[in-house]
């Protein structure tokens, strides 16, 4: 890279090792490598923490209020990387998925194109019989729902939490061993705990409901 | 506080550095009153006026002749007279439309004018005031703005380098870009936007040198905040912010003011005088019940009437409570999604005037379980934060560690099939962030594509806020799914979002036409920022002109009233002598140049004097006979 700011060759940090001017971030980056963190589900949260409030310090539109608009747009572009990496890092589930996607695993778009009705793309789908399972669930839990037993519904949400806890473990089991058909078993399990998470949350939902009167708008 | 910011900073360093302050500001836009500080010796103080107050009503006063009143002159004197041209709490029009609850109130004491889109008009919302003009509330809020950059600029003797203005953090993207606006048409670089509880959360943990995780809890005229804010080593993560822009202070007036009109019988509800002197009232009675428990004030609500209106506290505390509850499932989401017990935080921040109110404070330490802290002025603290921010902005020295990770307070989403809400941002992410959304047509030889930004967490388009409506065009024409369009969100440390958009298999950047659902076009606010450097000078002389001439008209009056009220004080000499002089105010009156008013008002005053003094104390040796006369002897007495 060509420092914006001197012409001469910057280095590979985020500031020019000729002149000190900050760089604009390779946009492909490897978000693990963002932090100098190495790529795998079991990492040191507290070190990836430490390096980004580190670089944060260092790279933060804060620093450069006052200075001028190429240096700006560095800095805000490296931020945003910045803030990406390490919601992506610091989340177990989009840590998972991220790694699945480096290691070209397609479980799906996170989001469905707007404007079409086109759905979305699962090459890691779920079974059918495991479908079913979420179904029936779910309509337990409406039917509770429509019951106001908040009782039922707190231990449908505990019970499927376990299972969430479970599928985690296994996943970051299955992503680190680095074999080909243990990814591909993690993402299946990535899929199954999307489903989890979606019941679980649908759940605090309407227990915050029922218990505040409707109140949380 | 220069110690706490030194020992967070470098501790060996020289105290003389800090003497050497920048020339940016902390300014706190506020629903009802608005600061301006700065760091000085790196201790954050509030700019005061001559008497000793800090605190400017963000009441804005529109005289028909083009005069413009700010401040106590125009809360206090004009708000009563000129209802409709006197605008307060402008802060709940900032960025929203004309459809919105604030501006289609029952109990309202403004007039607003037709866009040329009908009542049922999408448009921004504007004040139809005096001199037949129509203002924004950015506009409103500018003026607002201009009298605290002044303010500074003489404190500091020259212009400034910039503003940090703050914001509730639950202020969504328009209510942000509105306020941006208007420190830009005020003649501010306006360095950042800072969310008020962070803001708040600065000044504490800077000066009391906290560390933990907590919550700040900011309920102002307008506005509730919570934000959950862990603070360590200098940096200062929100974790999460919830809050309710539409609620505060002024919705306790509200309540108190509906109260105490059913209570009164034969009042005329829909005259904006009652409405303003009830609401008025309310609040005047609701500042006395913070400290006594029964209050009375006497209110015009009939003309030459005067209604004794009574509460005590707990008639107030009844009626302010269900408004209070409110603050709770703001509070509950916050605390959830910052994932904190109750019991775990380390403390409890009270931020914003209406949080003076023994019930609130008595909400706050049920709902927490713990003492709330308020050693800080909770009507100064999130200016003096906002203060010490401008100066790290600005380069100030000591500030190498510190660092502010803001939240995105809504999601930020399109819309998709359905009238469905995609979100692309979620609520809680730090900012600055970014997030990519790749779309196709579904036409062949499609050219454009119309996208709908929303911002709310529900999950249908019609229960969200629209941002803006967007048209991508230039497509280069395609069979159906083959374009690939590359739509960009980006929000910056300000909490803005921009949206930029590609078309990949070619590579162009497609053009895109922002129309924002409930906000002004850049095209028009650059226009008003234009038209307000072009007549940037005028302006200031015209509205020294106007103010001269009407405090001429004013002077005249009383003096041809106090003549024809005690001819016998005079002798035809001194008539003469204070005829001639009328005679000069009124022709400078009628000229162009103020210092010329202003000369010969002086020149009255001076011709007058041994008039108003005999008039004076006649009336101290008689006693006081009325009001009137009590009202002209000030006038001519008091020059």
């Amino acid at each position: 890279m060509i420092c914006w700011s001197c012409q001469k060759q910057a280095g590979a940090g985020p500031l020019c090792a000729a002149c000190g001017a900050l760089q604009p971030p390779d946009d492909a980056a490897d978000l693990f490598a963002v932090l100098g963190l190495p790529a795998r589900f079991a990492v040191d949260l507290a070190a990836g923490e430490a390096a980004y409030k580190d670089l944060s310090r260092q790279v933060h539109p804060d620093r450069y209020a006052t200075a001028d608009p190429r240096a700006r747009r560095a800095s805000l572009s490296r931020t945003v990387q910045l803030n990406q990496a390490w919601r992506t890092i610091k989340d177990p589930v989009r840590r998972a998925e991220y790694l699945l996607t480096r290691a070209g695993i397609d479980i799906g778009g996170k989001q469905p194109t707007p404007g079409s009705d086109e759905k979305r793309t699962v090459e890691v789908g779920a079974p059918p019989a495991f479908l079913m399972e979420i179904l029936e669930q779910n309509d337990e839990l409406a039917a509770a729902r429509r019951a106001g037993d908040t009782v039922k519904i707190a231990f449908m949400a505990e019970e499927m939490r376990g299972r969430a806890r479970e599928s985690m473990k296994a996943i970051g089991a299955g992503l680190d061993t680095g074999v080909r058909a243990q990814l591909e078993e993690a993402a299946r399990e990535l899929v199954a705990l999307r489903y989890y998470q979606r019941f679980i949350e649908q759940a605090s939902g309407d227990e915050a409901k029922l218990e505040g009167g409707g109140g949380a708008g | 506080m220069a110690e706490a910011l030194f020992q967070i900073a470098e501790p060996g360093e020289s105290r003389a550095k800090h003497a050497c302050r920048t020339r940016a500001v902390g300014i706190d836009l506020g629903t009802t009153n608005s600061l301006v500080a700065i760091v000085d010796a790196g201790r954050p103080t509030a700019l005061a006026d001559e008497q000793g107050s800090a605190m400017v009503p963000s009441v804005v006063h529109y005289a028909g002749d083009g005069a413009v009143v700010v401040g106590e002159d125009a809360r206090d004197r004009l708000a009563a007279e000129f209802p409709r041209d006197t605008i307060g709490s402008v802060k709940r029009f900032m960025g929203r439309g004309r459809r919105d609850a604030e501006a289609t109130r029952k109990l309202t004491p403004y007039r607003f004018a037709d866009d040329g889109q009908g009542a049922s008009g999408e448009g921004v919302v504007r004040f139809a005031v005096a001199g037949g003009r129509a203002v924004t509330p950015l506009e409103v809020s500018a003026e607002i703005l201009r009298v605290l950059r002044a303010r500074a600029e003489e404190a500091l003797a020259g212009p400034l380098q910039g503003a940090v203005i703050t914001v509730p953090a639950y202020f969504d993207d328009g209510q942000r870009q509105a306020t941006r606006d208007a420190g830009r048409l005020a003649g501010l670089e306006v360095l950042r936007l800072l969310n008020e509880p962070t803001a708040a959360a600065l000044a504490y943990g800077l000066d009391k040198q906290a560390e933990g995780t907590f919550a700040v809890f900011d309920l102002g005229g307008g506005t509730f905040d919570v934000s959950i804010l862990k603070l360590e080593e200098g940096v200062f993560e929100v974790k999460s912010t919830g809050g309710d822009s539409a609620l505060g202070g002024d919705d306790f007036d509200r309540a108190i003011a509906e109260a105490l009109l059913a209570r009164t019988s034969g009042v005329d509800a829909s005259d904006p005088r009652v409405v303003r002197h009830v609401l008025d009232a309310a609040r005047a009675l609701k500042e006395t019940l913070t400290t006594e428990t029964e209050a009375a004030i006497d209110v015009a609500l009939a003309p030459g009437q005067a209604t004794k209106l009574r509460l005590t506290r707990d008639e107030m505390e009844a009626l302010v409570a269900p408004v209070l509850q409110r603050c709770a499932p703001p509070l509950k989401r916050a605390m959830a999604d910052a994932r904190v017990e109750r019991g775990h935080l380390s403390g409890v921040i009270l931020v914003g005037g209406a949080t003076r109110m023994p019930l609130v404070r008595r909400f706050v330490e049920e709902w927490f379980g713990q003492k709330p802290l308020a050693d800080i002025d909770p009507d100064e603290v999130v200016a003096l934060g906002a203060a010490i921010q401008a100066d790290m902005l600005a380069g100030g020295a000591g500030h190498d560690d510190v660092l502010l990770l803001d939240v995105v307070p809504l999601s930020l989403g399109l819309e998709t099939m359905g009238g469905v809400a995609e979100k692309l941002i979620h609520r809680n992410t730090t900012v600055p962030c970014g997030a990519k959304q790749e779309f196709t047509t579904f036409a062949d030889k499609q050219t454009g594509f119309d996208l709908h930004v929303v911002q709310g967490e529900r999950e249908l388009v019609a229960e969200c806020r629209s941002l803006a409506r967007f048209t991508l065009k230039g497509i280069p024409p395609m069979p159906a799914g083959m374009a690939r369009l590359e739509v960009t969100f980006m929000v910056d440390a300000d909490g803005i979002l921009r949206v930029s958009a590609r078309e990949e298999t070619t590579g162009k950047e497609a053009a895109i036409e922002v129309k924002p659902s409930y906000g002004l076009t850049d095209d028009e606010v650059e226009k008003m920022i234009l038209d307000s450097f072009a007549h940037a000078e005028d302006d200031v002389k015209a509205r020294l002109l106007a103010e001269q001439r009407v405090e001429a008209n004013g002077i005249v009056a009383a003096a041809r009233a106090a003549m024809r009220d005690a001819p016998e004080l005079l002798d035809v000499g001194e008539r003469a002598e204070i005829e001639r002089a009328l005679g000069g105010v009124e022709a400078a009156r009628d000229g162009s140049d103020h210092h010329a008013i202003r000369l010969a008002i002086e020149v009255l005053d001076h011709a007058s004097k041994p008039f108003a003094t005999r008039r004076m104390n006649r009336a101290l040796e008689q006693g006081f006979r009325g009001r009137d006369v009590d009202a002209v002897d000030a006038k001519l007495g008091g020059r």
